[in-house]
């Protein structure tokens, strides 16, 4: 299925929309990883859509802030540990998520290195542009090539979940 | 005594799910402090059986923060470890890597980091005492000049090292490839940037912290003193070098203990338990485990960019020399104990790794075409180091005589400073926290900044929201009941 791309208000009418598609995680740390094996299974998927950008990522804060640059909207995908069961799946808005680094002791939260970048004048996605499709984590904290197993079978979920936000932003 | 509960906001910048415990004496003044963090599991287990030469792919998977170190560290474990020597075009390009690395990191950690407490002041509002507030003092163009002196290293890291954040680029004996005379003229061009980025870097922190007498007294007050041993990587003239050379360990009034090479690590170190943390306690082997305390009986040792800098005779680069002798000559001369002058270090240290960038960018050999030996002999066991920003970081491998992993052991650069940093807080708390005095945010920051100084990371590469890692800080009663605890907005619940 081909998407047309469209045009982003923001940059006016002479450009697609680019979109940055990207897990987050690292894929040695058990279901920290969760984010990268989405992407695995959406890669081939989103192949044929104009203006996407398909991608996988181990960090956050100002380097995850200078990936974006350059694109109208941006896609995370993250594991999260907020209490919730394994595997739950829960769509955020980007500039709302309190994510501190990841992989940076020695970083600032997404939010700040946000602000950061568009007071430097980045071309960054707008705050309602940035969204994240975040999944309940068990165990980010064992160094394992393998997710849990509620993580595990939540992967074709949020794959969908992606394509879903992505055909509402088309 | 009624036990209170008060709900807790995050440090903002401190890797790891953090808590401090401070327990009070029956009057009210501080016993101990305790920081515990949580422990990343199972890493060497993972490694295990595994072909040692993915180790540099593997160990930089660790810890998201410094991961050129350990892909540098790995290499070198693994040239000990197959008995190869890399030519000197591979070492030098290693290093110019390893000098781009530091310079992108420690101007992070300045502005975005430690910095913040300087520039704003230590009792600013936590709202404002973030990079944020430093652009709103410093001016907006601050914020351009930070994100592309990041932006170049990273695009150099990635332009050498194959990839931005992890490389996949150094091997034992070398690394896959070279660089063509085109891209070292873009390395030298942007290392040059770099140098007048650590210039102005250094003249920033003259005007603002030295340039107001109440931040140097903090600097050099007694709650932010500890004499420890100082632990650093030095050549053979005794100059600080991140990549390679002999590890030189100084007391606490500057004469040397000891100076051995990487692989002579546990002649020198020991690591002491204790049953409230995972984490270990390196200490001084020869000198003996003495508890949570400094002095020259007490075997704590720092390895931060300070404690490289007191154990060093100078800087290899004349720029970084001359602020090397500025910061000695106007704190009081070698060596320096004042905990929070490791963010003046940290700056001698950019500047250093800038020059140090261009020297190799400029250097002959630099696009030579041998950068790298293969290995023919059979591998056994192997110790590389490197001074990672935040400590010096040794891999050491054993495997079978087919390579495969067998053993594996690392002491990573914030684990040299854990005993350290526990002591630090415990000063400092000591010196803010006394019976009648209420705890305010700005105290609490004081004790916070005692432990930022030291960059601390523990090792948590994990990516998971909400990445808001929070650190609790527990006031205790001598018999463990919790008096209080602290929010950096003082809100209090329970």
């Amino acid at each position: 299925m081909a998407a047309q791309p469209t045009t982003h208000p923001q940059h006016g009418r002479t450009r697609p929309t680019r979109t940055l598609v990207l897990g987050l995680g690292n894929p040695l740390l058990g279901d920290d990883s969760v984010g990268l094996r989405v992407i695995q299974t959406l890669r081939p998927r989103l192949l044929a859509w104009p203006g996407v950008e398909v991608d996988e990522e181990c960090c956050g804060g100002l380097c995850l802030m200078e990936r974006m640059i350059g694109f109208d909207r941006a896609l995370l995908i993250d594991a999260m540990v907020s209490g919730a069961e394994p595997g739950t799946i829960q769509v955020l808005a980007g500039d709302a998520v309190p994510t501190q680094h990841s992989a940076s002791a020695h970083d600032v939260n997404l939010g700040m290195a946000l602000a950061l970048g568009r007071q430097a004048g980045a071309a960054l996605p707008a705050a309602g542009d940035i969204r994240v499709v975040a999944i309940e984590a068990a165990d980010c904290l064992t160094f394992s090539a393998e997710c849990t197993r509620d993580v595990k079978a939540s992967i074709g979920r949020a794959a969908e979940t992606v394509l879903t936000l992505l055909s509402e932003w088309r | 005594m009624t036990t209170q509960r008060i709900s807790i906001d995050p440090i903002t910048r401190l890797e790891g799910h953090g808590k401090i415990d401070i327990f009070l004496d029956p009057q009210g003044n501080v016993a101990d402090c305790f920081l515990q963090i949580p422990e990343l599991r199972g890493f060497e287990r993972f490694c295990l059986g595994r072909p040692a030469e993915d180790m540099p792919n593997l160990t930089s998977r660790i810890c998201g923060v410094c991961p050129e170190a350990h892909h540098m560290a790995s290499a070198k474990a693994l040239d000990a470890l197959f008995h190869v020597d890399p030519p000197p075009t591979a070492k030098k390009l290693r290093e110019m890597f390893y000098s781009i690395f530091y310079a992108t990191d420690h101007t992070t950690h300045f502005y975005a980091l430690g910095g913040p407490d300087f520039v704003m002041g230590p009792d600013a509002p936590p709202e404002e005492r973030n990079i944020l507030g430093v652009i709103k003092k410093v001016g907006m163009e601050i914020a351009g000049k930070v994100l592309k002196m990041r932006a170049d290293g990273h695009a150099l890291i990635k332009m050498i090292g194959g990839r931005a954040v992890h490389p996949n680029w150094a091997l034992p004996g070398g690394v896959s490839r070279g660089i063509t005379e085109e891209q070292r003229r873009e390395i030298e061009q942007r290392g040059r940037e770099a140098v007048e980025f650590a210039k102005f870097s250094i003249q920033l922190f003259n005007q603002i912290v030295l340039g107001n007498k109440d931040y140097v007294a903090l600097i050099v007050s007694d709650g932010y003193t500890h004499r420890t041993y100082n632990m650093g990587t030095v050549d053979a003239g005794n100059r600080v070098n991140f990549y390679d050379g002999m590890i030189r360990v100084t007391g606490p009034d500057g004469r040397e203990h000891a100076k051995y090479r990487a692989r002579e690590y546990r002649d020198y170190i020991a690591e002491h338990v204790e049953p409230w943390s995972y984490l270990k306690f390196p200490y001084l082997k020869k000198i003996g485990w003495k508890g949570f305390v400094d002095g020259e009986d007490s075997g704590l040792y720092k390895a931060t960019p300070l404690s490289r800098l007191n154990a060093a005779d100078g800087m290899a680069t004349p720029l970084a020399q001359k602020e090397y002798e500025r910061m000695y000559d106007t704190l009081g001369g070698k060596p320096v104990n004042h905990t929070l002058a490791t963010h003046w270090a940290r700056l001698v240290e950019l500047l250093y790794a800038a020059e140090r960038w261009v020297e190799l960018a400029t250097d002959p050999e630099i696009t030579g075409k041998e950068y790298r030996v293969l290995p023919t002999q059979t591998p056994d066991e192997g110790v590389g180091s490197v001074e990672a920003p935040r400590g010096t970081l040794t891999h050491h491998y054993w495997t079978d005589e087919r390579g495969i992993l067998t053993r594996v052991n690392l002491i990573v650069g914030t684990t040299n400073n854990y005993a350290p940093i526990n002591l630090s807080i415990k000063k400092a708390a000591q010196h803010l926290i006394r019976k009648g005095v209420v705890v305010t945010e700005g105290l609490l920051n004081r004790v916070e900044m005692a432990f930022r100084a030291y960059d601390p990371c523990f090792g948590c590469a994990t990516h998971y929201l909400p990445g808001r890692m929070p650190l609790t800080v527990f006031i205790r009663s001598a018999d463990g009941q919790v008096v209080e605890s602290i929010s950096r907005d003082g809100s209090q619940a329970g």
